[in-house]
């Protein structure tokens, strides 16, 4: 009868080309969970990875003043973890941005805050020293870092 | 003669509210968005560059490439690595004029902005349409525009050309302060 199993069926799915062609079509369903799964991935979560490189603000700075093409090299497209002092904090649209001044010139980091700190930023009080944690992304007339979150010390 | 001090003072102090004549923005947002049938791609850049000569009219606007955030990493990676090399051009300029800004008032907003586009080491003049706004304190302006994206030789391989419109949509909104140095 059409539809039911009979001992034929029951004879194939025991032979080797029927457990061959399970394996081919598993590893292609791992495969193409995999390339949807690489395709649909989101940002690097900035608060989970731990920084590429650890260092002073005005360190950045001096770095990006001295040689900006150098400085790119090392810095963009990293994770970069730095300490220093609110020169100021500006909170627009819902976005918020903390300054860390040069103390050499006119120059500054501006860290470009992901949304879910801003009400940590409302603590935050200018001259205080604080651990930034971000991308950088380079230098047009500041150093510029962007998605960044805060780190306590 | 404590009177001409207190005159000149005044002159002195008047002279420099006159003379706020750039308004600047660091924070400027600049987005562009590709349509396909295949999928729709969007991508924000909040760290934008601008200056304007209230004197003159005339504008400076810079940007990374790399400030332009995707919502998924893949796209990030492409867009910067083979579409526009970020690595080689990490900034796109625009300079340029707002015409007629001193015609420019509350009634009487909407104006043209031409001038050099380069991205990606190509320049193109462009003319668009803006949305001008000018307070005391701010000058604020929007508007969107098309861009083609051959015109600045970003080359799309064969295989995502169904993915990425040949014509995107470039959305503005820079709010500058005055700026004295």
């Amino acid at each position: 009868m059409v539809g039911a199993l009979n001992s034929k069926h029951l004879t194939y799915l025991k032979t080797k080309k029927f457990k061959i062609l399970v394996g081919v079509l598993l590893l292609f369903g791992i495969g193409l969970f995999y390339i949807i799964n690489l395709y649909n991935k989101p940002l690097k979560n900035i608060k989970k990875s731990s920084a590429d490189i650890n260092i002073s603000a005005q360190q950045l700075l001096d770095d990006y003043q001295k040689d900006e093409i150098l400085a790119n090299k090392k810095y963009i497209n990293n994770i970069i973890q730095i300490s220093g002092e609110i020169s100021n904090i500006k909170i627009d649209n819902g976005n918020s941005i903390i300054v860390l001044k040069d103390i050499n010139g006119e120059s500054s980091v501006m860290c470009h805050m992901l949304a879910e700190e801003n009400l940590s930023i409302l603590k935050l009080k200018k001259n205080s020293q604080i651990i930034v944690k971000g991308m950088c992304t380079g230098y047009l007339l500041d150093v510029i870092l962007v998605r960044c979150i805060l780190v306590n010390s | 003669m404590k009177k001409i001090y207190i005159l000149l003072f005044s002159l002195f102090f008047v002279n420099q509210m006159f003379s706020q004549k750039k308004y600047l923005a660091k924070d400027g947002y600049i987005s562009f968005f590709s349509h396909s049938l295949v999928e729709d791609i969007k991508a924000d850049n909040n760290q934008v560059l601008s200056i304007i000569d209230k004197e003159t009219g005339e504008i400076a606007i810079q940007l990374l490439m790399r400030s332009f955030l995707f919502k998924k990493a893949l796209m990030q990676q492409h867009f910067n690595e083979s579409y526009v090399e970020s690595h080689k051009y990490p900034k796109a300029k625009f300079n340029g004029l707002i015409v007629n800004f001193e015609d420019l008032n509350d009634k009487n907003s909407n104006t043209e902005i031409k001038g050099t586009l380069s991205v990606h080491g190509k320049e193109k003049e462009i003319s668009i349409i803006a949305k001008v706004i000018i307070n005391e304190d701010e000058i604020n302006i929007s508007g969107d525009f098309m861009v083609e994206v051959a015109d600045f030789n970003i080359k799309i391989p064969a295989i995502v050309r169904n993915n990425i419109a040949k014509i995107i949509k470039v959305t503005f909104q820079i709010k500058h302060k005055p700026y004295s140095k």
